[in-house]
C-alpha cells in the first residue's frame, strides 16, 4: 500500500515538472518572437528587406517552433496530473488558443507578403500573430506562476516569474505599438491609425502597461526586493538591443535610455519596502510618467504625428524625439500617472485570479 | 529613520532621472549638429559615338563622402525614351536593394522632399538605393543600353541621400534640372543611322 502511494507522488511531482517546463518553454518562445518582432520593426525601418527570409523572421519563427513544442510538453504533464488539474486548465487553453495562431499566422504572413509585397506594421496576420503571442505569453506566465503558488516554496524559483510577465510585456508592447504607430500604410492598404486615436492610445496604454507588469511581479512574487528592477532592466535591455543599437545613427543616445534603470530601481524600492497598496500606487504612478522614455525611440512617430506632422529619417529620430519632449511631457504626465495608479488596482485583481487556491 | 532615508533616496534619485532625461540630455543631444549625408557621382561612357543597333556602357559609381546617412539613392533616366523595354539593361549593381523601374506616368518625389511633394514621371529611369549608407561608402551600378533610334540619345544622372540635409545632400548641387525639379549630370550618346 506504502509502495503504491509512493509511486502516486512520484507521478505527480513528475507531472508537475513536465507541465512547468513546458509553460517555461512556451514563455521562452514568446520572448524570442517578441525580441524577433522588436528587432524586425528596426530591419524595415533601416534596410528596407526585400524577403520573407530575413533574420528577425528566423528568430519569430524559432521561437513560435520552441513555443509549439513547449505546448504540446505542457499538454502532456497536464494528462498526468493527478491533482490541480483544475487549476492548470485555463492556462493550458490560453497557451492552445495563442499557439494555433501563431502558426497560422505563418503560412498567412507568407501569403500576404507574396500578394501584397512588403506589409505594414498593423495588418492581418501581424495582427494575428500579436494576438497569439499575447494569449501564448499569458498562458505561460499564468502557467509558471500557479505552479510557484501551488507547488514551490522556493524562494530561488520565484524569479521564474520574471520569465512569465516579461514576454506577456513586450507582447503587450506589440499590440500597443501596431494600434498608434504611423507604420501601416502600404501600396495596397492604407492601415495607419488616425493620428488622434493613436495619440491616446500611446498615452493611456503605455504607463498602464509598464505598471501593470511591473507591479504584478511584484505582487506575485510577493514583494521580493529585485524583481521590479530586473523585469524592467531586461525590457530596457531587450528594447535597446532591438530599437536602439541597429541604428548607428542612435548608438550615443544609449546614455539617455539607460537612465530608465533610475525609475525600475526607486519603484522596486518603494514596493519592497512599502508591500501596501498605498505605497504601490505611488510606485505605479512613477512606472506609468515614464513611459515616453521607456518607449524611446519608435513612440516619437506616434506624438509627431499629431505634433510636429515632420517627415523623420531614422537617423533624425533623436532630434525629433527631444523636440518633442517639452510637448509630450505637458500633455502625456498627469494622464500617464493616472493610468499607472490605475494598473495597481488591476494588477492586484489579476494576481490574486492568478494565485488561486488549490 | 529608515522610511525618511528611504524617501529621500527615491526623491533625489527621481529628480535626478527626470532632469537628466527631460532638460539636460534632450538640450545636450538637440545641441550637437544633424548627419549631413554627402553624395557624390562619376559616371562613364563606354562610347560618344554608335550605330544604330549597337550598345554601349554606362557606368556610375556613387559615394557619400559626408556623415552617416539613412538612404543613398543613384537615379538614371533616359528623357529620349518614353519605356525602357530591351533598350536598357542592367549588368551589375551592389546597391543593397534592387533597383526599380519607374515608368511614364508613375508618381514620383520631386524637390528632394522626400515623396511629401510629387509629380508624374515625363520619362523613364532607373532607381537605385542603398540603405543605410555609412561614410566613405561606395557603390556602383552598369548600364548596358542600346538605342533603337538615331540621333542624340540623352541620360540623366544623379544621387540624392536622405536625410537631405541640406543643398550638398544631392549631386550636382547645380545645373540641368530634370522633370522632378532636381540637378543631373547630362551625358549624351550620338546614334549614327
Amino acid at each position: 500500500m506504502e509502495v503504491r502511494q509512493n509511486q502516486f507522488w512520484n507521478l505527480q511531482n513528475y507531472a508537475d515538472k513536465i507541465f512547468i517546463s513546458g509553460s517555461i518553454l512556451v514563455s521562452l518562445g514568446i520572448l524570442l518572437v517578441t525580441v524577433g518582432g522588436s528587432w524586425d520593426i528596426t530591419n524595415h525601418l533601416l534596410n528596407k528587406p526585400e524577403t520573407f527570409f530575413s533574420p528577425p523572421h528566423f528568430l519569430m519563427y524559432s521561437g513560435v517552433g520552441i513555443g509549439l513544442i513547449g505546448v504540446a510538453i505542457a499538454f502532456l504533464g497536464y494528462r498526468n496530473l493527478q491533482d490541480s488539474k483544475e487549476a492548470f486548465r485555463l492556462p493550458l487553453r490560453l497557451k492552445f488558443l495563442g499557439i494555433a495562431l501563431l502558426i497560422g499566422a505563418g503560412p498567412f504572413d507568407y501569403v500576404w507578403h507574396s500578394n501584397f509585397g512588403l506589409d505594414g506594421l498593423l495588418s492581418p496576420p501581424h495582427f494575428t500573430l500579436l494576438a497569439g503571442m499575447l494569449l501564448c505569453s499569458i498562458g505561460g506566465m499564468f502557467g509558471i506562476t500557479r505552479f510557484l503558488h501551488l507547488k514551490s516554496s522556493s524562494n530561488l524559483t520565484r524569479y521564474l516569474i520574471v520569465l512569465g510577465v516579461l514576454p506577456v510585456w513586450l507582447a503587450g508592447s506589440g499590440i500597443i505599438s501596431s494600434l498608434s504607430l504611423p507604420f501601416s500604410n502600404t501600396d495596397y492598404f492604407e492601415f495607419n491609425p488616425d493620428s488622434s486615436f493613436a495619440f491616446v492610445i500611446a498615452t493611456v496604454a503605455y504607463p498602464f502597461l509598464i505598471s501593470l507588469i511591473c507591479i504584478t511581479a511584484a505582487k506575485l512574487s510577493n514583494f521580493k526586493p529585485g524583481i521590479i528592477s530586473i523585469v524592467g532592466g531586461l525590457f530596457v535591455l531587450i528594447y535597446g538591443m532591438t530599437a536602439i543599437v541597429p541604428n548607428f545613427a542612435l548608438l550615443e543616445s544609449v546614455e539617455f535610455y539607460s537612465m530608465n534603470m533610475i525609475p525600475f530601481v526607486m519603484a522596486d524600492l518603494i514596493v519592497s519596502f512599502g508591500k501596501t497598496k498605498k505605497v504601490t500606487m505611488v510606485a505605479g504612478g512613477i512606472l506609468g510618467s515614464m513611459f515616453y522614455m521607456v518607449y524611446y525611440p519608435y513612440v516619437m512617430y506616434t506624438y509627431n504625428e499629431l505634433l510636429l506632422g515632420k517627415l523623420v529619417s531614422p537617423s533624425m529620430i533623436y532630434h525629433t524625439y527631444f523636440e518633442l519632449m517639452p510637448q509630450v511631457m505637458q500633455f502625456t504626465i498627469i494622464p500617464s500617472i493616472v493610468m499607472g495608479i490605475i494598473a495597481v488596482f488591476v494588477a492586484y485583481k489579476f494576481s490574486n485570479k492568478i494565485m488561486i487556491k488549490n | 529613520m529608515k522610511k525618511i532615508i528611504i524617501i529621500a533616496i527615491v526623491v533625489i534619485s527621481l529628480s535626478v532621472y527626470f532632469a537628466m532625461t527631460v532638460f539636460v540630455l534632450p538640450e545636450k543631444f538637440l545641441a550637437k549638429e544633424q548627419l549631413a549625408p554627402r553624395p557624390f557621382l562619376e559616371a562613364k561612357v563606354s562610347s560618344t559615338e554608335i550605330d544604330l543597333g549597337e550598345s554601349f556602357r554606362l557606368s556610375t559609381v556613387s559615394e557619400n563622402i559626408g556623415d552617416y546617412g539613412d538612404i543613398h539613392i543613384l537615379s538614371v533616366s533616359f528623357p529620349t525614351l518614353s519605356e525602357i523595354g530591351q533598350n536598357v539593361k542592367i549588368v551589375s549593381y551592389d546597391f543593397s536593394n534592387t533597383p526599380i523601374y519607374i515608368e511614364v506616368g508613375d508618381e514620383i518625389g520631386a524637390k528632394y522632399s522626400g515623396g511629401l511633394e510629387t509629380i508624374i514621371a515625363q520619362y523613364p529611369s532607373i532607381e537605385a538605393m542603398n540603405r543605410p549608407v555609412y561614410p566613405e561608402s561606395k557603390y556602383v551600378m552598369d548600364l548596358q543600353i542600346t538605342p533603337d533610334q538615331p540621333g542624340p540619345f540623352t541620360m540623366y544622372v544623379k544621387s540624392i541621400d536622405i536625410p537631405h540635409a541640406n543643398s550638398f545632400s544631392h549631386y550636382p548641387i547645380d545645373g540641368t534640372l530634370d522633370h522632378q525639379e532636381e540637378y543631373v549630370l547630362v551625358y549624351a550618346v550620338n546614334v549614327n543611322p
